[in-house]
């Protein structure tokens, strides 16, 4: 089933449309659930530049959402007199400064292992940011961080956020469509099936692998930003979290390793699957990320991208 | 000018001598081929000449410009590129995409894309298979893969290794006749090979190495009826 | 100077548990080409799976170390054979996301049954101690060191000696030779793994008498156990005690000298130069070929 460009731009043109006017007919538990969804959905289509186009799958992407959202809180709360409509893009940039400085830095060194080692050497990453925001009083890791509410008056905040998601992962989605297609996607696509081989054909691989890190680490942070914004109160545990790693990679995993829009499809199927299928069973959700993971790489390693196109080998 | 010169080239690996004392020229437009017992050294050569070996001795020059102990991807930037005789598709990308990004990073950079991407897979004579994506391609094919993504590149020069090794006599001519395109598209191409019959025919010149020394230099004629040749493949009366 | 030599003390005594804890993690990397991340949750379970023992029949943690072997090394046979086993092939990344999967669930199945809270096991002599010099030990942490250098030598008198390390070594080094000399190569990765499950559970043993633990520290061990590897090398006990006790005296100094919170900044650091410089660890690969 090939779409042509016009009908995907269409499809897609109304999917926004509905997906914006959301918060006006659902109930607000299912507002919620849309928050998760564009949430993830986001996160999943920063992590997938790195991991999906490139191929260099981290384990450990929690640890730019939580440095996102903690140098968004220290940042802003130096500046709190400020209106609260300025509050979230000052925020924002703070995060997305620090993001990119944090991934420049480690850009050099961490690069340069290959597969295994990359994943763990990232889930250190995550658990290293962790233990100094938990440990070093500066960060409140342990003590906890405010963030002052800044939907405007008269809107449900839980709607605001949800717009402002929306918003976002669009653009993540926009950044990742525009990677795809240039050049430059051309070559991370390259590394990811042969780095040495593209090497030898002219790829700049390290330049573009930094590029790439560098881009999945300020989108990921932009999210934990407004991840921080929409819980209003975070800590350690809220946003250095392993299932979080792990989801970012089922994301992708579930919808299509290296597609444009399987994280998508994977981050709204995982949300829904443990929002609202096993929803009230709240203890659960680890075992159930887990256990579909287990049964995912048993079953599907390609995901629901790769089921079908083996369909579609096996009908022709 | 030679487009490409070898000057008193040698190679030692911990005391054995893989190359001794090699000089030869490769004049732009000609396809060369090196040929020689197994052990002569004739994949080594090619691995000095891309920069991925360091030479003990000697010096290269490509286009008059000095290539001795460049970094390969430095001298694949300068214009030689290589197809290797263990092929390394990208597999999941289809044929068009792979040797799109031979044109894509390629010397003088990103100019004419498809129109290079389209006519580098007609003179490897893969366009047909465009769509495809590379893991479904057979053996054959995929050497013509290589040699397409290669020219890709808009190289000057082009390094095939044992392009036709394990291929059927159909393959094996397929193949020539794109080496002959390829020459004809104003591609150089020096070549190592096994196979004599094709040698014969399609080289304007040949080169034999036989441990480590070049023994000879000519046409295809000259260098099939050159006694040391013969004694190299198939040894003296005397020694038995 | 007493303050030092305490703190190396305590470095050495840490990072002997380290190795052990680190050990059956080495094994199947060098052996399968499997990086477990579920080998913290096993180390956990044996430390659970201790302090049931203990308390229900009354007796020394250190004397649960061969039942909960016994239990650890039937799992892990099952495990690897009819899960793992299913996940390998060419990208790794297939059995770490498998690993991760299972460490998830048995995480939250552990925290269902026992609790986030942390535990601890408290043998009897827990309040002794010994003066060596200028150096303080307590008998707990002895026991434990002691428990887990004899276990290492045991692991690597096993595949040293014994026909079943040979075939473990043979498989690791050459598998498809190993396969065309009859051996039943999965059956053997079964094997490697259930004794790497053993061994881990012993170190949640050891672990247990000396430090409090929660299912939420699964994580943090598996880490570590990577770190010793990288540290010391893959495959061998000798590898694991040597990157162990590095790692040991790297956290005890840390910890003493630059400020609590920052071994495992340290550690990472530590990590991250070495798989820059020597991804191979100290000793190297053992089932790599010589020359």
């Amino acid at each position: 089933m090939k779409l042509n460009p016009t009908q995907v731009f269409l499809l897609v043109a109304a999917a926004i449309v509905i997906l914006a006017a959301g918060p006006f007919f659902l109930p607000p538990f299912y507002v919620r659930v849309g928050q998760l969804m564009l949430y993830a959905a986001g996160l999943g289509l920063a992590w997938g530049i790195l991991g999906g186009f490139a191929g260099y799958a981290s384990f450990g992407h929690a640890a730019f959402i939580g440095v996102g959202a903690f140098t968004a809180g220290l940042v802003e709360d130096k500046f709190s007199s400020l209106p609260a409509l300025l509050l979230l893009p000052l925020g924002l940039l703070a995060g997305a400064a620090c993001c990119a400085v944090l991934a420049a830095l480690i850009a050099y060194p961490i690069l340069r292992l290959r597969g295994t080692f990359f994943a763990i050497a990232m889930l250190g990453v995550s658990h290293v940011c962790a233990e100094l925001t938990n440990n070093i009083d500066f960060f409140q890791g342990s003590m906890g961080l405010n963030f002052p509410p800044i939907a405007p008056a008269g809107m449900d905040p839980a709607d605001f956020f949800y717009e402002i998601y929306l918003v976002a992962a669009l653009f993540i989605l926009l950044v990742s469509w525009q990677i795809r297609r240039s050049r430059f996607g051309a070559g991370l696509l390259s590394i990811r099936e042969d780095e040495d081989t593209a090497r030898m054909l002219g790829v700049p691989t390290e330049r573009y692998k930094r590029l790439a890190f560098v881009v999945s680490a300020v989108l990921t942070g932009v999210m934990g930003v407004i991840f921080a914004h929409s819980l209003g109160y975070i800590t350690t545990e809220s946003v250095y979290r392993d299932d979080t790693n792990l989801s970012l990679i089922v994301y992708s995993l579930l919808g299509g390793m290296g597609t444009l829009f399987g994280p998508v499809i994977g981050a709204f199927l995982l949300v829904f699957i443990t929002q609202v299928i096993l929803g009230r069973l709240l203890d659960f959700h680890l075992f159930a990320t887990g256990l579909l993971l287990v049964i995912l790489v048993l079953s599907a390693p390609g995901g629901i991208a790769g089921l079908l196109k083996k369909r579609k080998r096996t009908a022709t | 000018m030679s487009l490409l010169t070898v000057e008193h080239l040698s190679k030692n690996f911990r005391g054995l001598a893989a190359i001794r004392d090699v000089s030869f020229a490769i004049a732009a437009g000609s396809i060369t081929s090196i040929i020689g017992p197994n052990g002569a050294g004739k994949s080594t050569m090619f691995n000095l000449i891309t920069g991925y070996l360091p030479l003990t001795a000697g010096d290269i020059r490509f286009q008059g410009k000095r290539i001795t102990g460049m970094a390969t991807n430095r001298i694949a930037e300068l214009g030689i590129a290589r197809a290797f005789q263990i092929a390394r598709p990208f597999r999941d990308l289809t044929v068009f995409e792979n040797v799109r990004i031979g044109a894509l990073f390629g010397k003088a950079g990103p100019r004419d894309v498809v129109a290079t991407t389209h006519r580098a897979m007609e003179l490897a004579s893969i366009a047909a298979l465009a769509g495809q994506p590379a893991s479904s391609l057979t053996v054959g094919q995929l050497r013509h893969l290589e040699v397409a993504r290669a020219i890709a590149t808009r190289a000057d020069l082009l390094l095939a290794d044992e392009p036709c090794a394990g291929l059927n006599p159909t393959e094996t001519a397929a193949m020539i006749e794109v080496l002959r395109q390829v020459r004809t598209s104003g591609v150089t191409v020096v070549l190592v090979e096994h196979d004599m019959p094709s040698v014969m025919e399609v080289s304007d010149r040949v080169l034999v190495l036989d441990a480590g020394r070049l023994i000879a230099d000519g046409s295809p004629q000259e260098v099939a009826n050159d006694p040391k040749v013969i004694a190299a493949y198939l040894g003296t009366p005397d020694a038995a | 100077m007493n303050l030092i030599a305490q703190t190396l003390a305590d470095g050495l005594v840490l990072g002997g548990i380290y190795a052990l804890a680190a050990v059956g993690f080495s094994l199947i990397f060098g052996v399968l080409h499997v990086i477990n991340l579920s080998h913290g949750v096993l180390v956990l379970m044996g430390a659970y799976l201790a302090l049931i023992f203990s308390e229900a029949l009354h007796i020394d943690p250190l004397l649960c170390i061969p039942p909960v072997m016994a239990v650890l090394f039937c799992v892990g046979y099952a495990y690897q054979r009819f899960l793992i086993q299913h996940a390998v092939d060419r990208a790794s990344l297939n059995s770490m996301l498998l690993t991760f999967g299972v460490a998830l669930m048995l995480q939250n199945a552990m925290i269902w049954v026992f609790s986030p809270d942390m535990r601890s096991i408290t043998p009897s002599y827990a309040f002794t101690s010994f003066k060596l010099g200028p150096v303080n030990l307590d008998a707990v942490r002895l026991s434990a060191l002691a428990a887990s250098l004899i276990l290492l030598s045991c692991l690597a008198a096993l595949l040293r000696f014994s026909p079943l390390g040979r075939v473990i070594r043979a498989t690791a080094q050459q598998t498809m030779a190993a396969r065309l000399c009859g051996v039943n190569v999965r059956h053997v990765y079964a094997l490697t793994f259930a004794v790497s499950a053993a061994f881990a559970g012993a170190a949640g043993i050891v672990i247990g008498i000396i430090l409090p633990f929660s299912p939420n520290d699964e994580g943090g061990w598996t880490l570590n156990a990577f770190v010793v590897v990288v540290l010391g090398g893959v495959g061998s006990p000798a590898g694991a005690l040597i990157g162990g006790l590095l790692l040991g005296l790297v956290s005890t100094l840390t910890a003493q000298y630059i400020g609590p919170a920052f071994p495992n900044v340290t550690m990472f650091l530590l990590l991250v130069l070495l798989l820059l410089v020597r991804p191979n660890g100290l000793l190297g690969n053992a089932f790599a070929p010589s020359r």
